[in-house]
């Protein structure tokens, strides 16, 4: 343990003295270092927390006649989030359906796109991830490719696509297949299908990084101990990419559910989500607290559904440790 | 297929037949394998022995069926294997990483291959704790690979290979990733493990020791090919080329000139003069007076007084081994030699510059086909 320090070696002998903290006054200083992070820490708190606790204070505040808030204390905005009352008679509550609806669409539809995004992101994530090395960067950049050009002006593509004389119909019609366009537009069948196009990337990307750090030996004993392709999938592969599945399920799931450019523009007025009708509220609705109350709303069914899938899903999955 | 046809050609366990495996095509084509003819009986300890690079692990590969043969027949038990995965072959593999599933527990690893095979719970768990017992990891079997030692991850691969029962265990260098005493014991382990359940091993390795202790025969290969095949003692005494002497143990090459050619055998002269025998390869009839290689082991030579010696060396360094000293020497005519002396205490090594006079064991020089 204790070296002879050559004392012509001044470099050697520094490398060699026990570290801060052993010395006198070294817990001290260490106690202090987290200051040098004070920039960053401060950016943090005003620009994540700040405007989060200006939502949470609208949300508690009496809506202005031309939008903007009055400051009086109210909870009606919380209230109508979930109960209207009648016209006529304000003593009658009956629960806000249509704010209902348009809550249980945004979670079903998230959860479809994540879904869908899965199976469609599984097999283009092992294309990649099987090619030889020196390819996969092209595969990858193929990737991100779409995210260079505007969300709004794929989206604009994507009803070019499946607009009633857009380009699916004409192809069908022109073949015979059908006799009438297929309704796609302004269903949650587009709205689907856009946002599983927009967010697919997201579900890509962390399912390849799980499939490159994949052992892929591990493939190869399982057939060797007589699985099938089918049983190889399922024991060796998937969980082998499970966190990948699970970063991939949230980086799709959380923007999906604040959608707001892809249900305007494929979903028309009549498949609102969560997004559209806040920024309703902050536009024509002219119901900032309402519209404060949706957000934080969202804000915490998001945290709540991120913590309950990674309490179920993330468990069991070989982190034990003795 | 016709039973009788099929079984007429049953000689092993594995009957390998001009087999060929080739990687790319055209200019870039790649033979990792040339020709391979190989049968391998029932219950052998058979070792793959090679630089790497020799094709060993594609041979073993194509045996368990991750790799194809591009040509040639492969048979198991007299089935003809070639063309099925594999998941359809009673061939397990231990890997050289051990390829431990990291997500299930000791146990679960070892009872997976019976799962797939369609094993009742009742004959998994059974089989499972058999093997556990086997392998002296009855404690740890509710552990995940990464909460366990190198040996002890080696272990339950062995466990999880032998558990299905294989007609054949495939070892793809499974003790090189353990240090030296542990690869010792593991040896031993392996040896056993084999005697008990009479399972056919196939053990590739390019630890030349451990291929010598442990196999019943050895195929040492390189570049694809198969150089010469045969039991350990076979291999180590009479090397077929230039290769294998140079590959397996340590050898001295001798450049000398043939004095007369006498049947099986030719007598060389040595460096000084004297005269000695040295046993040719069939077929071979070198010209008297032309040069020949001649191999003979290190430790195959003595020390002698002057009057009997048949070489004189000069002694230029002692490497020392524990349980014997490695002498470079020079002969007189400037050609290297290594003597290996076994060390004991009334025999202090020689100094440098010494001169020593060297005897040959009898029989112990072999000509080299070149």
């Amino acid at each position: 343990m204790v070296a002879p320090v050559d004392p012509a070696d001044p470099a050697g002998a520094a490398a060699d003295a026990p570290p801060d903290v052993a010395r006198p006054g070294g817990w001290a200083a260490h106690r202090w270092k987290w200051l040098l992070c004070a920039p960053a820490l401060t950016v943090l708190i005003l620009a994540a927390s700040g405007p989060l606790l200006i939502v949470v204070v609208y949300s508690f505040l009496t809506p202005g006649t031309l939008g903007g808030v009055t400051w009086e204390f109210s909870t009606d905005a919380w209230f109508r989030v979930f109960f209207r009352r009648d016209i006529f008679d304000p003593d009658v509550v009956t629960w806000n359906t249509s704010h209902l609806a348009i809550f249980w669409r945004s979670i079903s539809l998230s959860l479809q796109t994540t879904l869908l995004c899965a199976i469609l992101g599984f097999p283009t994530a092992w294309f990649i991830a099987t090619r030889p090395p020196h390819t996969r960067t092209i595969w990858l950049f193929l990737i991100t490719i779409p995210f260079w050009t505007n969300l709004l002006i794929r989206t604009f593509a994507i009803q070019e696509m499946i607009r009633n004389n857009g380009t699916i119909n004409t192809l069908l019609q022109g073949l015979g297949l059908i006799d009438g366009p297929i309704q796609m537009m302004f269903t949650d069948f587009a709205v689907l299908v856009g946002m599983a196009y927009v967010f697919l990337p997201l579900m890509v990307l962390p399912l390849y990084a799980a499939m490159d750090k994949m052992d892929f030996r591990l493939v190869e004993a399982g057939y060797d101990l007589y699985a099938s392709r089918l049983m190889v999938l399922w024991h060796v592969i998937l969980p082998q990419v499970k966190p990948g599945f699970i970063a991939g399920s949230i980086l799709v799931f959380i923007p999906a559910i604040g959608a707001y450019v892809t249900p305007r523009v494929l979903g028309g007025g009549r498949t609102m989500m969560l997004g559209n009708l806040i920024a309703l509220q902050f536009g024509q609705g002219r119901n900032w607290p309402l519209g404060a109350a949706l957000a934080m709303l969202m804000l915490i069914v998001v945290v709540g559904a991120l913590i309950f899938y990674l309490r179920t899903v993330g468990r069991n999955d070989g982190e034990r440790r003795v | 297929m016709d039973a009788r046809v099929q079984d007429a050609g049953i000689r092993g366990e594995i009957d390998i037949a001009g087999v060929n495996k080739v990687f790319g095509q055209g200019a870039a084509a790649f033979h990792a394998l040339t020709d391979i003819d190989l049968t391998i009986a029932t219950g052998e300890f058979f070792t793959l022995l090679g630089p790497s690079g020799c094709g060993k692990t594609t041979l073993l590969r194509v045996i368990a069926g991750f790799e194809q043969p591009t040509s040639g027949s492969l048979r198991i038990n007299g089935a003809e294997v070639a063309g099925l995965g594999p998941n359809r072959r009673p061939v397990n593999t231990v890997f050289q990483s051990y390829a431990l599933f990291p997500h299930m527990t000791v146990a679960q690893n070892i009872g997976f291959g019976l799962k797939m095979l369609g094993k009742s719970k009742r004959e998994v768990e059974a089989t499972t704790a058999d093997m556990l017992r086997l392998v002296q990891m009855e404690a740890l079997a509710e552990r995940r690979p990464a909460e366990i030692s190198g040996g002890q991850q080696q272990r339950v691969a062995l466990a999880r290979a032998l558990a299905p029962r294989p007609r054949v265990l495939l070892l793809d260098e499974p003790l090189s990733a353990l240090d030296l005493k542990l690869r010792k014991e593991m040896q031993g382990e392996l040896k056993r493990l084999q005697a008990e359940t009479g399972i056919t091993f196939v053990f590739v390795t390019h630890d030349q020791e451990e291929a010598l202790t442990m196999s019943d025969r050895v195929a040492v290969m390189s570049a694809g090919r198969i150089l010469q095949m045969g039991a350990p003692t076979e291999i180590y005494n009479a090397p077929v080329n230039r290769f294998v002497a140079d590959f397996i143990g340590e050898t001295n090459f001798l450049v000398l000139p043939v004095a007369s050619v006498n049947g099986a055998t030719a007598t060389l002269t040595l460096p000084g003069g004297k005269p000695a025998t040295a046993r040719l390869p069939d077929g071979m009839r070198p010209a008297t007076g032309a040069d020949v290689t001649a191999v003979i082991r290190p430790e195959q030579a003595a020390i002698t007084g002057p009057e009997e010696a048949e070489l004189t060396a000069t002694v230029d360094g002692a490497v020392f081994f524990g349980t014997d000293t490695h002498l470079q020497l020079t002969l007189t005519d400037g050609q290297p030699f290594v003597l290996r002396r076994q060390n004991r205490p009334d025999q202090p090594p020689p100094a440098t510059g010494e001169k020593l006079g060297l005897s040959l064991a009898p029989g112990a020089l072999r000509v080299l086909e070149d």
